[in-house]
């Protein structure tokens, strides 16, 4: 058994399962476990899980967690009673937001629905210049007087917004230290300890979800924090955030839309650590499950961010303004519906069929034909293999489901019907990609697929050719992948401050101080953490744009030219970021700043990834479960099908074959070939 | 031509769309100045070898012929021959692309093995385009350079006496050309994009992909007017005025005839073309008849293509309002065409109860303030908006609060923040109006009202409409408060004005205006409305306790608003005759009442005051005198 402070233990909470990924530095050991997620109550799905996977929290000296919970109740709107106090003749911005109308010719559009409803947002007297300089001071004895109301409404949370706060929090922190002293036990928070950045709509659109939340995220956390204590672990606890940073559970306790996507993160950041292993500079992390298909982007070798989240659909979207891991997500997955218009055109999603009634060949009641379906009936599916055998699917009634509703209907024969629904989502799939890269002027062909998610691996390999990628990964254990991710993070905190200035006026001095101020905090944050860094780096950007743009453009900016207070390398940098994102650049035009990022990174001692036992070429004969007829490429072939779980390094195989594990199958088409690496990766070059 | 897989036309579906998609983020992202990357004032499209729309990304709606119209022309006006690869041709006559000369309209013609394929086009509005700065204009010489069909570029080489011509003719050149190259990146993008797929699935097939789409699009069009009930529709409204003759309403009339599975839509009746800057040409008349349609028969169909618009018949004579003629003035020629989009609706209600809407508030609301910024001395010109309001109730539904005119899509107001830092303004307000929605079955969407305060002295230009026409009503439904502009003079607020029309005044420092947008109009009848839901109105504010008593005849407890349900019972009988004069009185779109009229207060009148200009005036607000009274 592993000694205190050797282990650590990943939890992903996601909604269906709960993964655990253990690490043992002593033996290099990975242990995998799964248990089913408990809504009720959450720890006893994380402690089931644990168990699977064969430790114990007592053994433990690190507990990552990553978790839906604060991202669910915010789409289930299952958050506190919350306020929002705001200066005054602002009451409304939080509900007017943008005044966007995305869906322009549809009469019945929709738009955001604010967490905090208008009866519970008040005005309160104050008000700063642009400058940061008082307007009008804060009336303390209106606050003091507000918070009596608050109590009388049996508000839980309230939020704090006062315009222009990031040039100047001390508005902000005097309403915050007397609600906290006239309403114990009530969850404040303040938007510039958030964000820092301009754009009021989208900060009190922060702050309101960080305070709707926060007393749910906060008795979670808490509990799994007591649960853990009693459970005899005395390591770190930490939580991963949006941008697959890692920091202290008690400040997640306060900030808690900061791990609003801390699930997806995970799985680039598993995707990042693959290619520091495997040196692989470019890569897509690509997750396709049920619902929707993800594509992040790692730029040699590091995780491209944003620096704002939409939480739900464009049109009705609630912004989060926090650096959060760019990820683009396109609505197809295994349960999108594939339907055709009286008109005679044929769609596939975003409609989903979901986890019920799900597919048609769920055999759950589901009457639409899915991605999930035209797998089935082509083949690339096993109809007693899915989850490891655990369901049998119904290759009947889905191909009933595409005949009937698809291929009639278009004059089209079953199997053609069912490879075009696929063709359909793997070219919108591309288009998902191509937003993330091609987008940003970067060349996709250049990029490593890395592949997972439970639908991910089945279409890979004609992502990858429609984009002209030609490497393929598939990691171990797709179905952990989040989990494992957590174990290769590091503590991280991000700053961000609005600062507008023109780079020609530049006060160098003052910038060095700002960004002095922000890192020693972070480096404090990281000093004062659970768990001890083996080196901290810190990193510089500058959120910039030509004099009368709009668009800011970020840009990672070396310290040494802010050292040399260079502002041509400065103005060299944002040309060339221009001219590599958008084909143009302005090089005599001046350019200005609009804020300064800076993050700071605790850098974690790393699991060294495990090494899997070696074969020869030939896969062995316990690996082979012999062939099933499927359509790969032009025709139903006599594919050879592997159980990936007896497979080793070394084994190649060439398509067109199929290799199937627990919560997934890999497809390779004719060309394509299949190498397993030394970490038991499928490694694939994808054929012309 | 032979028949492709439905397969192929998904994946070409698709494909179009990504590609204008993308052609619209990269216009965005690398525009100059805010009407382009926040107000999203243009449009970015693919068209066919003819000028036929394959797709575009709005962009605003009413933009959706520009492009095509303007294409047309260019192939007329070159020849078939005349045009090569290489070219890049650019227009602003209003009178082909139907709206302002700030429209710069550039197309790429596509060539794939030297063949012409299609174009990739995108017009986008420039912040100055010389002209008169400000105030009212009465003819097109007056708003600024115009540029006939001209090649941009010739077989890849720009024209540089054009683009020094252009230089010297607008204000800020270096935005004006920093908006230039985005948009030369916008189609290139396009043209790159579009080639790709050619060459990806092949020519033919892609071709006959588009065409297959367009055809798909017209039996859609097709089956949805099938079921709108033969009939004849009419309905009328009116605009304020045309800036020139202060008061005079400008009658909007149009008649709709449903045919089996065509669609006539005629608007011959819509006023003459007049002499303030609000005309546009039969580009947009043309428009705002598409714009309808689409909303009505395939609000969600993409890409927005020519097929959708096959049997729909437009009849707009020219020399209308929405069809002038040179040298009619076009600066504002955006505000018109809105009502009348929304005077079809209105039409038809009786077809379409379920799908149409109430009338909105049918202005941008916008203001352009102007000056010296004193911290650098430099000239700056900000454009204010726009602001939202609110939208009509429909049959199931609330109206929407604080959201774009129907002229607007995915248009961005500005993060107040940024206005403040920006320019020397500080914004006192921007919020809610309690009370501006239209009562109904159905509540119509609130407008909204802000207030900028000048740090300097700037001069002040608003040209909104829609103050006395208010957003109508529907089936019982009453109409909504409209648009307003007022101005403050150091601490006193103006009374009133004869319309929402600001055409150039003067602002000291420490002066300030108030922009105010209309709510949505309401439908069905308010004494219908489920008294809880009024309850719920009023707790939010949304919905004064007057106004709950007053127009919906529901009795709260003026603390708790607990609703009285048998004094409720006892108000709405009472009501009933008099909501049934207000509707009657409402079918008046425009009735200026004179001073004794305001003195005797009609009998339909509610008891608050009713937020028309012409009627009670300017409502003081409580956080106007506060606010001047801390200065």
């Amino acid at each position: 058994m592993a000694k205190s402070g050797q282990l650590r233990l990943a939890a992903d909470i996601g909604g269906t399962f709960t993964d655990i990924a253990a690490f043992d530095e002593a033996s290099g050991r990975l242990m995998l476990g799964k248990a089913l997620s408990t809504p009720a109550a959450l720890v006893d799905g994380i402690e089931a899980g644990v168990t699977k996977a064969g430790t114990t929290f007592a053994e433990a000296g690190l507990f990552l967690h990553g978790s839906t919970i604060a991202i669910n109740a915010l789409l289930e709107r299952t958050g506190a009673k919350a306020a929002l106090l705001i200066t005054e003749g602002f009451r409304d911005i939080y509900e007017i937001g943008r005044v966007n109308r995305p869906d322009s010719y549809n009469l019945f559009f929709k738009k955001h629905r604010p967490l905090v409803p208008r009866m519970h947002r008040y005005e309160v007297k104050e008000r700063l210049y642009a400058s940061g300089e008082v307007l009008k001071p804060l009336d303390e004895g209106e606050i003091v007087a507000l918070a009596r109301t608050l109590k009388t409404q049996g508000i839980e949370a309230a939020a704090i917004l006062f315009l222009h706060c990031y040039r100047n929090a001390e508005h902000e922190l005097k309403a915050k230290a007397i609600l906290e002293r006239e309403l114990p036990g009530v969850f404040v928070t303040a938007s510039h300890e958030l964000s820092q950045e301009y754009r009021e709509f989208e900060r009190s659109s922060t702050v309101a979800a960080n305070a709707y939340i926060g007393p749910k995220v906060d008795r979670y956390l808490s509990e799994i924090d007591a649960h853990l204590e009693r459970a005899g672990f005395d390591g770190a606890f930490l939580v991963v955030q949006s941008t697959g940073g890692l920091f202290e559970a008690h400040q997640a306790r306060k900030e808690c839309v900061r791990m609003l996507e801390s699930g997806p993160a995970s799985g680039v950041i598993a995707t990042q650590a693959i290619c520091r292993e495997l040196w692989i500079p470019n890569a897509i992390a690509f997750d396709m499950g049920g619902t929707t298909a993800k594509a992040g982007v790692i730029l040699n070798q590091h995780v491209l961010t944003t620096g704002q989240a939409l939480i739900g659909e464009y049109a009705e979207a609630l912004p989060i303004q926090l650096p959060t891991i760019d990820i683009f997500e396109v609505g197809t997955g295994g349960g999108s519906i594939a339907r055709v218009e009286k008109s005679g055109a044929l769609h596939v999603g975003p409609e989903s069929a979901g986890a019920v009634p799900g597919p048609a060949c769920y055999g759950q009641g589901g009457t639409e034909p899915t991605i999930t379906d035209a797998n089935l009936v082509l083949g690339r599916l096993g109809a007693d293999r899915f989850l490891g055998g655990e369901m049998r699917l119904d290759i009947k009634a889905a191909e009933k489901a595409l005949y009937g509703k698809v291929a009639q209907k278009l004059g089209m024969n079953l199997i053609d019907a069912a490879e075009g629904v696929i063709e359909i989502a793997v070219t919108k799939m591309a288009y998902a990609v191509k937003a993330v890269t091609t987008e940003r002027g970067l060349d996709v062909g250049n990029f490593v697929l890395v592949a997972y998610g439970g639908a991910g691996p089945l279409h890979a390999t004609a992502v990858a050719r429609e984009l002209g990628i030609t490497r393929v990964l598939i990691p171990r254990a797709p179905g952990h992948f989040s989990a494992c991710g957590m174990l290769f993070s590091d503590l991280r905190y991000d700053y961000v401050r609005t600062w507008f200035t023109s780079l020609a006026g530049l006060d160098f001095d003052r910038f060095e101080a700002i960004f002095a101020e922000l890192e020693e905090e972070g480096r404090w944050a990281i000093e004062a953490a659970g768990v001890r860094a083996k080196e901290i780096a810190i990193g510089r950007a500058l959120d910039m744009r030509y004099v009368g743009q709009e668009h800011l453009v970020t840009i990672d900016v070396p310290s040494e030219h802010f050292a040399a207070q260079n502002r041509t390398a400065i103005k060299r940098l944002f040309d060339a970021e221009h001219e590599r994102r958008y084909g143009t650049a302005a090089p005599n035009e001046p350019a200005e700043i609009a804020g300064l990022r800076t993050w700071i990174t605790g850098v974690l001692e790393k699991p060294k990834f495990e090494r899997v036992a070696r074969g020869s070429e030939t896969p062995s004969p316990a690996s082979c479960r012999g062939t099933r007829s499927a359509r790969l490429g032009e025709v139903f072939v006599a594919a050879p099908v592997f159980d990936r779980a007896e497979l080793v390094a070394s084994n190649r195989i060439s398509g067109p074959a199929l290799i199937e594990e627990h919560a997934s199958t890999t497809v390779l088409m004719p060309g394509d070939n299949c190498e397993v690496d030394a970490l038991g990766n499928l490694m694939i070059e994808v054929g012309a | 031509m032979s028949a492709v897989s439905p397969v192929l036309v998904e994946i070409v579906r698709n494909g179009v769309i990504a590609v204008t998609e993308e052609m619209k983020t990269n216009l965005m992202r690398t525009a100059y100045n805010m009407i382009i990357y926040e107000a999203l004032d243009f449009t970015v499209g693919l068209f066919t070898a003819k000028g036929e729309t394959v797709s575009i990304s709005l962009g605003l709606p009413t933009f959706i012929r520009g492009m095509a119209e303007t294409i047309k022309a260019k192939l007329k006006h070159f020849g078939p021959d005349g045009i090569e690869p290489g070219d890049i041709l650019l227009t602003n006559d209003a009178y082909i692309t139907g709206s302002h000369l700030n429209h710069m309209t550039f197309s790429l013609p596509i060539f794939h093995e030297g063949a012409l394929v299609g174009f990739a086009c995108c017009m986008a509005h420039w912040q100055d385009v010389g002209g008169q700065l400000g105030g009212l204009t009465t003819d097109i010489y007056s708003e600024g350079i115009q540029i006939p069909i001209v090649k941009y570029a010739k077989r890849g080489v720009v024209n540089q006496d054009l683009v020094d011509i252009i230089r010297m003719n607008v204000r800020i050149p270096e935005r004006a050309l920093g908006d230039l190259r985005a948009q030369i990146t916008a189609v290139k993008t396009g043209e790159r994009r579009f080639l790709e797929l050619v060459n990806r699935y092949g020519k033919q097939e892609v071709l006959t992909a588009i065409a297959e789409i367009m055809d798909q699009s017209e039996r859609a069009a097709r089956e949805r007017t099938r079921a709108i009930p033969d009939g004849v529709y009419e309905a009328e409204s009116f605009m304020d005025d045309d800036g020139v003759s202060v008061g005079q309403p400008v009658p909007i009339k149009v008649r709709v005839v449903v045919q089996d599975d065509e669609v006539t839509i005629d608007l011959t009746d819509v006023s003459k073309q007049v002499r303030g800057f609000y005309n546009s040409g039969a580009t947009t008349g043309t428009a705002c008849a598409q714009v309808a349609f689409k909303c009505l028969t395939s609000p969600t169909d993409y890409p927005i293509n020519e097929g959708s618009f096959r049997n729909l018949k437009v009849i707009v004579p020219p020399g209308r309002v929405v069809s002038a003629t040179r040298p009619a003035p076009m600066r504002w020629w955006m505000t018109f065409p809105m009502t009348v989009i929304d005077t079809v609706f209105k039409a038809l209600v009786a077809a379409l109860p379920d799908q149409v809407i109430a009338g909105h508030h049918a202005d941008l609301c916008v203001s352009l303030v102007h000056g010296i910024d004193p911290r650098d001395g430099k000239f700056f010109m900000a454009h204010m908006g726009p602001l939202g309001g609110g939208w009509g109730a429909k049959r199931n539904e609330d109206g929407v609060s604080g959201t774009v005119c129907i002229n607007d899509g995915d248009t961005h107001n500005s993060p107040r923040e940024q206005l403040e830092t920006k320019y020397p303004l500080l914004i006192e307000r921007y919020a809610l109006i309690p009370d501006s929605g239209g009562p109904g079955q159905h509540r119509g969407g609130l407008g909204c009202e802000t207030v900028l305060r000048a740090l300097t002295d700037v001069t002040l230009n608003a040209s909104i409409d829609r103050a006395h026409c208010l957003p109508w009503g529907l089936m019982g439904g009453l109409e909504a408060s409209g648009n307003q502009v007022l101005v403050r003079r150091g601490t006193e607020w103006e009374k009133e004005r004869p319309n929402a029309k600001v055409l150039t005044a003067q602002l000291k420092k420490g002066d300030a205006y108030a922009l105010r947008s209309g709510g949505g109009g309401g439908f069905g009848s308010p004494l219908e409305r489920p008294a809880e839901l009024v309850a719920d109105d009023v707790r939010q504010g949304y919905v004064s306790l007057a106004a709950a008593r007053d127009y919906y005849g529901v009795v709260l407890h003026p603390e708790t608003f607990a609703v009285d349900a048998k004094a409720t019972e006892a108000e709405r009988a009472a009501l009933a005759p008099v909501h049934k004069k207000r509707v009657e009185s409402q079918k008046t779109p425009v009735r200026r009442l004179t001073a004794r009229e305001l003195a005797e207060k009609p009998p339909e009148h509610p008891v608050m005051p009713c937020l028309r200009i012409s009627c009670c005036g300017m409502v003081s607000f409580p956080f106007f005198e506060e606010e001047t009274n801390n200065e």
